[in-house]
């Protein structure tokens, strides 16, 4: 066999794709300082018991409304004072973020599945289905996000479960048009028609073979919409429509500090601050996402 | 003098410290009224070298050459003005897929008035004669109603045509084809080669045509040059060069062609790759690959002799000489 | 006969293509009743240009979609409008190689991945044996086996094309269809390939169907040929009765407009004007009969039928005159 004597050919040594990714994402210096910002806002909502300096709900009375720290009047075991009710603001931070993260993450996958499945459905049957979807997320996409989450709020009553869901429906119909594309741009490739040639039935084809090469433009909406999310829990909360208290929110704590603008700014900058902080890294750590993904996904083509 | 002179063009991708030249050491010169071929396989740097001389090489790329002088013009010292004044107008270039060329949005009416325009300040009744004219002489059927489709309503073979009138519009000195019949089908393919030798010899207009297939240009160029992993390997006239090639990866491309193993149970294939950017060889960048190759060539690099890159250029017999 | 893998008879397959709202359907007709034979061993060429319905002939031969008539036997049974469970059971018998070394390997999953599927979903073997088999047919096509960890983007299309051939073959079908599989690649590079097709073949006597718009690579592949042009045969027979003599004049044509890089192998140049018509609105009668330079009004009205000829089948009305 003439070919067998030719030179195994040889392929010369390339990153593992996740080594790749990561020297694509730390070119961007912004994205790696938003990433470990975030995984601070991590790690307080997943250790909050052991960081937090007070509990969060205790009220001490000795010392409403005192300034942070660093003010006249602070004192050093309230780092950043505390509230109208003489909670500490610092413990009702970090275990908001508990919160936040929480609500935002469950409401993600909420929408995250349905809506990548709803978007297959809707590309591998296009004639049927696709119409029917289609115009099912045309209707829910016409209704503004905060407005449906607070009829829904209205109609199931507060509560993180019910703030998870009405987050969750106001995004869904994103993932089912950005899946819907990406599924119908790939479905005409080659390597889709080869699994099919290799005896895949419609299940893997949808799962196996397509969803992996949609995931880029997925995963950077999924990012952009954590952060949407921690700021809808947050409006949701100010409006006194989700986390009820006295459960530390931020949104919350907005909000029962408005009557304290003047006397006491401490109370609204410190969760302000922290929101504000918090979707910035986030909406940073997607762009660097997207950039990264990018390019290797021009390169994987 | 020549309409177009190249010397020891190089053009450089990556970082400072391990840079890839796509085009390592090329010279090149054409005349008016010539057609010459550029042959070679992906890799060989044939189109990097036509996009830097048009100007369409960006940073990080760095292109540097000893001379590279166009009608009298010095290419490489010119402002970013003054050779928009030069680049579609006096040169020109026609690419694959004439599809992804043309602009989507706009006519094919429009993008042909656009050059125009710019170049020759065209304006109503006397642009859109122009325009119509150059529709017919690139043998479009029912030219007036197709000034106003658009590319996507074309066919491929359409496609070419027009962006083969855009390309000349304005008369250019020097028409640069990159692959311009790789992605038609044959007998369209026929048609276009007709057309573009046509027009070649009516407007005596310097032809450079770069393709892969060694074919087209034996039926249509004078002269060739076979490039190989960024440099030219062998130059020479049409004829010489197919009944006698001279480099040894001349005589592996040919030999690779189906037709010249009629009868043959199998082609004759040359192993191994082109080299990239990580495993360029010191000597002679064919020497991996070349079945004559030896010590000198692996350590040694060959400079272009005589229209031959080679230490030990194959006779007419195709055996290889002794320097 | 018995030793024929696949008989085509008539197979038909046209398409349904919606013009709009409230405007009703037009009908593409793709493929319009195409006959071959392919026995083992045996190399059918299917050579034609755009439009004229090789691709649709993939598909069908595939099996990825059924025919809208005509009988197509792969092995004595009738595939062409045959239930998901006999499709299934005849997969493994026929395999693809896709002309696109770029598009056709998943870019998400690695070679080894790539090449487990077709095992995984057609045969009961375990995880190692399917291990087993993918390291063997890794070393056949001439790569290291260590490489089925990579990803596709890291080999060069020469490389990527192998992996197809090796996904091709891994099942051992009987018939592989090659549907232009070296037209993107160097001609360097297609010598290699090529001569793996064959070796390939001398092994495992696969019978390939052989698509490609490429004259020349066509003259050294084929035992067959079948020249096609808007879903229609217009001449059938060997391959080397009709390189000797095309009777059809799109053949001629066809052969005319190669370029050749041999003065004596150049072939006086047939003009034909015009460009394919498009499969929405076939002209009447011959549907070469609007750029055929020897057309008259029979050729208009009637469409011709495929008839034996000088060792070969033509479908031309004045096949004996022109060819006089």
């Amino acid at each position: 066999m003439t070919t067998q004597t030719q030179a195994l050919e040889t392929v010369p040594s390339y990153p593992s794709p996740l080594k790749e990714f990561w020297q694509s994402f730390s070119h961007n210096k912004g994205a790696v300082v938003a990433l470990s910002l975030f995984l601070v806002t991590v790690c307080c909502a997943l250790f909050a018991g052991w960081l937090a300096p007070h509990d969060p709900i205790e009220q001490y009375r000795e010392h409403m409304l005192t300034p942070p720290s660093w003010a006249d009047g602070g004192m050093s075991t309230y780092l950043l004072g505390t509230d109208e009710l003489g909670r500490d603001i610092l413990s009702r931070l970090i275990y908001g973020a508990r919160i936040s993260l929480f609500i935002a993450f469950m409401s993600v996958i909420m929408s995250f599945i349905p809506g990548v499945v709803l978007g297959l459905l809707a590309a591998f049957y296009q004639k049927h289905l696709s119409p029917v979807i289609m115009r099912l997320m045309d209707i829910m996409l016409a209704l503004p996000s905060i407005l449906l989450a607070i009829c829904i709020i209205t109609i199931l009553g507060p509560g993180l479960v019910n703030t998870m869901i009405a987050i969750a429906i106001g995004t869904l119909p994103s993932y089912t048009r950005l899946t819907r594309a990406a599924a119908m741009a790939e479905i005409n490739k080659e390597y889709v028609t080869a699994s099919r040639v290799a005896g895949a039935g419609t299940l893997r084809l949808m799962f196996l073979t397509v969803l992996p090469n949609c995931m880029a433009p997925l995963i950077v909406n999924a990012t952009l919409g954590f952060s949407s999310a921690i700021l809808e829990v947050a409006a949701l909360g100010f409006l006194g429509l989700g986390v009820q208290p006295p459960t530390a929110e931020w949104g919350t704590m907005l909000s029962a500090a408005r009557d304290y603008i003047e006397r006491a700014p401490w109370v609204v900058t410190m969760p302000g601050l922290t929101i504000l902080v918090t979707v910035l890294s986030i909406n940073l750590m997607g762009d660097g996402l997207r950039d990264a993904l990018d390019p290797k996904l021009k390169r994987a083509a | 003098m020549s309409l177009l002179k190249i010397r020891n063009l190089r053009v450089e991708f990556g970082s400072k410290a391990h840079p890839f030249p796509a085009v390592d050491g090329l010279d090149f010169e054409i005349d008016r009224g010539e057609l010459v071929g550029i042959v070679g396989e992906s890799g060989s740097g044939k189109s990097v070298t036509m996009m830097a001389l048009m100007g369409l090489i960006d940073a990080p790329g760095r292109v540097t050459a000893d001379e590279l002088v166009f009608d009298g013009h010095d290419l490489l010292k010119l402002s970013p003005n003054q050779r928009r004044k030069i680049v579609g107008k006096d040169i020109s270039m026609i690419f694959q897929d004439a599809l992804t060329s043309l602009n989507p949005s706009y006519t094919v009416g429009f993008q042909i008035k656009e050059s125009l325009k710019v170049h020759l300040g065209l304006r109503g009744a006397e642009l859109e004669k122009r325009a119509l004219e150059l529709l017919e002489l690139v043998e479009i059927p029912a030219a007036k109603s197709r000034l106003d489709a658009y590319p996507h309503q074309l066919s491929g073979g359409m496609n070419q045509r027009v962006m083969i009138a855009v390309a000349i519009a304005c008369n250019p000195k020097l028409l640069i084809a990159d692959e311009p019949t790789t992605a038609l089908d044959v007998t369209i393919q026929a048609q276009i080669m007709d057309l573009l030798g046509r027009l070649q010899q009516e407007h005596n207009m310097g032809l450079i045509m770069i393709t892969h297939d060694l074919a087209v240009i034996a039926e249509m160029a004078s002269r060739i040059c076979v490039m190989y992993a960024g440099q030219v390997v062998e130059q020479a006239p049409v004829a010489g060069l197919f009944d006698a090639p001279r480099h040894p990866y001349t005589q592996a491309l040919l030999a690779a062609i189906p037709e010249h193993s009629k009868g043959a149970n199998r082609l004759s294939a040359l192993p191994g790759i082109v080299p990239g950017h990580y495993d360029r060889p010191k000597g002679c960048l064919l020497s991996p690959r070349c079945r004559y190759a030896q010590d000198r060539c692996r350590s040694e690099r060959p400079a272009l002799l005589d229209g031959v890159r080679c230490f030990t250029p194959l006779n007419a017999e195709g055996n290889p000489t002794h320097g | 006969m018995a030793n024929d893998l696949l008989v085509a008879r008539d197979l038909t397959r046209h398409y349904e293509v919606s013009r709009g709202f409230l405007k009703g359907h037009a009908v593409v007709k793709a493929l319009n009743g195409v006959s071959f034979t392919l026995r083992a061993k045996q190399t059918l060429a299917v050579v034609g240009e755009s439009g004229c319905g090789k691709s649709t002939l993939a598909r069908q031969l595939t099996m990825i979609e059924p025919a809208t008539a005509g009988v197509l036997n792969i092995e004595g049974v009738d595939v062409a409008r045959a239930d998901a469970a006999t499709v299934k059971a005849m997969r493994a018998k026929v395999q693809m190689v896709f002309q696109n070394p770029y598009a056709s390997l998943n870019p998400r999953k690695t070679i080894q991945s790539t090449l487990d599927e077709p095992l995984y979903i057609n045969t009961a073997l375990s995880a190692g044996e399917r291990r087993d088999k993918i390291d063997a047919i890794v070393a056949k096509v001439g790569l290291r086996p260590e490489h089925v960890r990579r990803y596709p983007h890291m080999f060069s299309g020469g490389q990527r094309q192998r992996i197809a051939i090796a996904r091709a073959m891994i099942l051992n079908p009987r018939i592989v269809v090659a549907d232009e599989p070296v037209s993107a690649l160097d001609v360097s590079i297609q010598a290699q390939i090529l001569n793996l097709f064959m070796d390939l073949q001398d092994e495992f006597e696969t019978g390939y169907v052989f698509i490609s718009h490429n004259l020349s690579v066509v003259e050294h592949v084929a035992d067959d040929l079948l020249v096609m042009y808007l879903g229609a045969a217009v001449e059938y027979g060997e391959k080397s009765t009709i390189y000797a003599r095309p009777l059809h004049p799109y053949t001629q044509a066809l052969m005319s407009a190669t370029p050749a890089i041999r003065e004596e192998d150049r072939r006086i140049k047939i003009k034909i004007t015009g460009e394919l018509p498009s499969p929405l609105n076939p002209p009447s009668g011959c549907s070469f009969h609007k750029r055929c330079p020897y057309a008259v009004e029979r050729c208009k009205q009637e469409v011709p039928q495929l008839r034996e000829i000088d060792g070969r089948q033509v479908a031309c009305h004045r096949v004996e005159e022109i060819n006089a």
